[in-house]
């Protein structure tokens, strides 16, 4: 989660981005820049596709940064450019040749070559998140991870939020099945 | 495992770490790259443009719907009736299976989609009912449960079923029944089934 920069501060690098000013741009970057790439490293599984989508979350937050009216904080109007790029990526990926199911079956595979993990505990929760529909995977990204509530995070996602709630409780039935056998010792 | 539980997991998960080296260098890239596509970050034609192309495209999207709808010489409240997403088998399957004896009403108003839940699971298994109420203004629909109390159209009704498969409505002030096709509910337009899932 990022540190939260002092709101003039934040307001100033709002206002000199707007004036052209990239190098002010550049401070809401640093500012926000970890939890943009966990949000999307959550929502793709990959450290690739995570950088890719971090910096055009970016690009697009300072392209319509003219939109941004402050009545959400930054934080979460930047959440909701990442999560709905993600979603997009999503898309797009299922549409060039299915990428979907291959992705599901070989989100495992994928991760256990991937040795920057931390920890098992890790790589075994980010393959679960793998294997959730897209939508079930931003709802649990949004009210677990960047702990938005059922209703903010329907706002994000433009739904309803009985939609969140059953997409968060669908999501949760299916993380419980397959992380079952993690032990609270390595919690 | 409980819901607590699952989320001291996720939480405790880890994305893999980046080095600082990363995040010193990821700020000036995305400034680079600003500056590289001009002043409006991305290389994208004049504002208006796609706006007055997503408004023709609707513009054009309503006709065709306004001409279908006329074509099929169906009424506004026939459309919109076809529209009601309680009628909808695979969603009322869906909701009902989702949340097993706990689902005390699916309602659907001009507000939108509302579910109304048991804590206690103790919504006894019946064959669901379908209620349509229209009060000269507004329609509501709703899916629920012999048994249950239901707001709507801005009264409490009581739905019942009964022995010879009807519905019974109750409200304050009239009793109407699916079996008396001339019992009035009070202002209200009532119309109900039960509903049988498999061949919904």
């Amino acid at each position: 989660m990022a540190h939260m920069a002092p709101p003039d501060d934040e307001l100033n690098w709002i206002r000199n981005s707007l004036a052209g000013d990239t190098e002010a741009f550049a401070a809401l970057v640093k500012q926000y820049q970890k939890m943009v790439y966990a949000l999307v490293f959550r929502m793709t599984g990959s450290l690739d596709d995570a950088e890719d989508l971090a910096q055009e979350t970016f690009l697009r937050a300072y392209q319509q940064l003219d939109s941004f009216r402050g009545e959400a904080k930054f934080s979460t109007w930047l959440c909701q450019i990442a999560v709905n790029l993600s979603l997009n990526w999503h898309a797009r990926e299922k549409r060039r040749g299915d990428v979907h199911s291959k992705w599901a079956g070989n989100s495992i595979v994928e991760n256990e070559g991937n040795d920057e993990f931390p920890d098992e505990l890790s790589r075994r929760v980010q393959d679960a998140l793998d294997r959730l529909p897209a939508k079930q995977r931003a709802a649990i990204v949004l009210t677990v991870y960047e702990n938005h509530s059922h209703a903010e995070a329907a706002k994000l996602l433009k739904c309803t939020e009985a939609t969140v709630s059953w997409r968060v409780f669908a999501a949760r039935q299916k993380l419980k099945r397959w992380l079952t056998g993690i032990s609270h010792e390595q919690l | 495992m409980n819901n607590s539980e699952l989320d001291a997991i996720l939480k405790r998960a880890r994305a893999p770490e980046r080095s600082e080296e990363f995040f010193e260098t990821f700020p000036h890239q995305v400034a680079r790259q600003l500056k590289r596509t001009g002043q409006q970050g991305l290389p994208v034609g004049p504002r208006w443009f796609p706006r007055l192309a997503w408004g023709l495209a609707t513009a054009v999207c309503v006709l065709i719907g306004f001409a279908i709808g006329h074509w099929c010489g169906r009424t506004g409240a026939e459309a919109l009736e076809s529209k009601d997403v309680l009628q909808n088998a695979k969603f009322v399957q869906e909701t009902l299976a989702m949340f097993p004896n706990q689902v005390c009403v699916i309602m659907h108003d001009q507000h939108g989609l509302n579910l109304v839940l048991s804590n206690r699971g103790d919504v006894p298994a019946s064959p669901p009912i379908y209620v349509r109420v229209c009060d000269g203004k507004n329609c509501s629909s709703c899916v629920t449960f012999s048994g249950q109390e239901v707001q709507i159209a801005g009264q409490e009704l009581t739905i019942l079923s009964d022995a010879a498969g009807g519905v019974i409505v109750t409200g304050r002030r009239f009793v109407w029944s699916s079996n008396l096709p001339h019992s009035t509910g009070g202002n209200l337009k009532i119309e109900t089934k039960s509903l049988n899932l498999t061949t919904l």
